[in-house]
């Protein structure tokens, strides 16, 4: 089964000595989990400078920049598939009315659902407000909440109930038979295998994935086929067909070059 | 191998939601990875009504004897938790003594709760309280404080202080206390700290727990099965230490 972990961070933490401080590193822990691929988001965009972020050159590994809106963020929106928001970390806000066009924030997640790029934000990035304006549709691009966190079921249970582009990733519902209780309810369409990693556990999810309770063509979307089918997606420059190109080099870029099929 | 997991639930809480909480659901997840025995207390009794929430343990445990072994919740606000303490004890399947200070806003190390250590202690049974780092009712430090009390007592820190930065402090805890054990259950705790665990105080004094039915059973597991531990540093974790205690 390919087996892609679409939430980790590449780079060394602040706060702990971890094993993906560098490729090498996180590539040894995806061989001894048997994961196939990851999509990362270097630590230096998280804790560091989002501006000046070390290009990933890895096969197996597609960097997901970090963007930020407004004239001192990231500058115009680059040419990926994937992308992250840290709204609480890099001190900006999601727009409070879409139709605001001169909102950054509501800017940039309409081109973000123009171009359908598939974003990631973290549960513990949104106030209130922004899950409600992450909720609104039309317009949205197709979002991943990760790190929702097993006490927010009911809230989030909410949300995906009303919003067929919100889907969850697997780091942290780690409540009793939650994966499960997403994938009978919403659709395994829906659910992304991601660790969080190494913020939150690799082990245990990947763990877990090998012994879900749902037929092997839901697990394997929920390992890998999702994710893909998001890429798939992902229109514009970033189509499917160039996939595999190497640019590395900025926090645009992106290496991938597809990976190696793991056992079990 | 006969994996036991030393700290699960059954039942739902109040603050989040729990979509089943049964026995069933609970065995049908431990059949499903390989666990022989859960040590479990109900959340009804770790909540607001222990006297309730032990009568629906004790119904559970004799349902499934051998399959389930139970953890008698200790009220300290209860004026006949001591007498309580001692019927439920007797019980078949009842293997030890489950505190929460944090729920029952009580110091681990107070009066409140020394009845609950000297029964487990005349009886010869483990207790095991939530322990979190940073707490004014849980944190490391009091179960170093409480542990020399009860030298022949086991006494298992649940989630080995919860936190990422209080694993250092419940590894010093336990320095200090050779009748402490260290439980692994937690949403933070990672495969990687529990190789430092193990590092810092010897899998003897470690035992696997998954904190089902609030949490997974299987991303716990998962943590102690996929980490970097020798094989017999894992069955010890799993399975030895726990087996040791009961």
């Amino acid at each position: 089964m390919r087996v892609v972990d679409v939430n980790r961070i590449l780079g060394p933490v602040p706060h702990d000595d971890v094993p993906g401080r560098d490729a090498a590193g996180l590539r040894g822990e995806l061989d001894r989990l048997r994961i196939d691929e990851a999509w990362v988001v270097h630590s230096h965009a998280v804790y560091g400078d989002p501006l000046t972020v070390p290009p990933v050159e890895e096969d197996r590994l597609l960097a997901v920049p970090a963007v930020i809106p407004g004239p001192l963020g990231t500058g115009e929106l680059p040419p990926v598939p994937v992308v992250r928001l840290y709204p609480a970390a890099h001190r900006f806000s999601l727009g409070d009315d879409g139709s605001d066009h001169h909102d950054d924030g509501a800017r940039l997640l309409r081109l973000l659902g123009e171009r359908r790029t598939v974003t990631l934000v973290d549960w513990e990035q949104l106030d209130a407000a922004g899950r409600r304006r992450l909720s609104r549709r039309p317009g949205m691009p197709p979002l991943v909440l990760t790190g929702t966190g097993y006490r927010s079921l009911r809230e989030l249970a909410g949300l995906l109930a009303r919003c067929e582009h919100l889907h969850v990733d697997t780091s942290t519902l780690c409540g009793h038979r939650q994966v499960e209780w997403a994938a009978e309810r919403f659709g395994a369409h829906r659910v992304l295998f991601g660790t969080g990693s190494p913020l939150t556990d690799d082990a245990g999810p990947r763990f877990q994935l090998d012994h879900l309770d749902l037929p092997a063509a839901d697990v394997a979307r929920i390992a890998a086929g999702n994710a893909d089918r998001l890429l798939r997606e992902a229109g514009g420059a970033h189509a499917a067909g160039e996939r595999g190109s190497r640019t590395g080099g900025s926090p645009t870029g992106r290496s991938r070059t597809g990976g190696r099929e793991a056992g079990g | 191998m006969n994996v036991i997991d030393a700290h699960a639930h059954l039942g739902r809480w109040f603050n989040f939601a729990i979509p089943d909480g049964s026995a069933e659901s609970l065995l049908a997840v431990m059949d499903r990875c390989g666990v022989a025995q859960a040590c479990v207390s109900h959340l009804l009794a770790v909540g607001p009504d222990a006297r309730a929430g032990n009568a629906l343990l004790v119904a559970d445990l004799a349902r499934y004897p051998g399959r389930l072994l139970g953890y008698a919740v200790y009220q300290p606000h209860d004026p006949e938790a001591g007498a309580r303490l001692r019927d439920l004890l007797d019980v078949p399947g009842m293997a030890g003594v489950k505190l929460h200070p944090d729920v029952h806003e009580a110091e681990l190390d107070a009066p409140a709760y020394a009845e609950a250590f000297e029964i487990a202690a005349e009886r010869g049974v483990p207790v095991l309280s939530h322990g979190q780092y940073g707490s004014p009712w849980s944190d490391p430090a009091r179960f170093a404080a409480v542990g020399p009390r009860y030298p022949a007592l086991p006494v298992l820190m649940g989630h080995a202080g919860l936190w990422p930065e209080g694993f250092a402090a419940a590894a010093r805890a336990a320095a200090a206390a050779p009748n402490l054990v260290l439980e692994t259950c937690g949403s933070r705790m990672t495969a990687r700290h529990l190789v430092r665990l193990v590092r810092e105080v010897g899998a003897e004094r470690i035992a696997f727990g998954s904190d089902a039915v609030f949490l997974d059973l299987r991303v716990g597991l998962g943590r102690v099965r996929l980490a970097e531990l020798s094989e017999a540093d894992r069955a010890q974790i799993l399975y030895g230490t726990m087996k040791g205690l009961l």
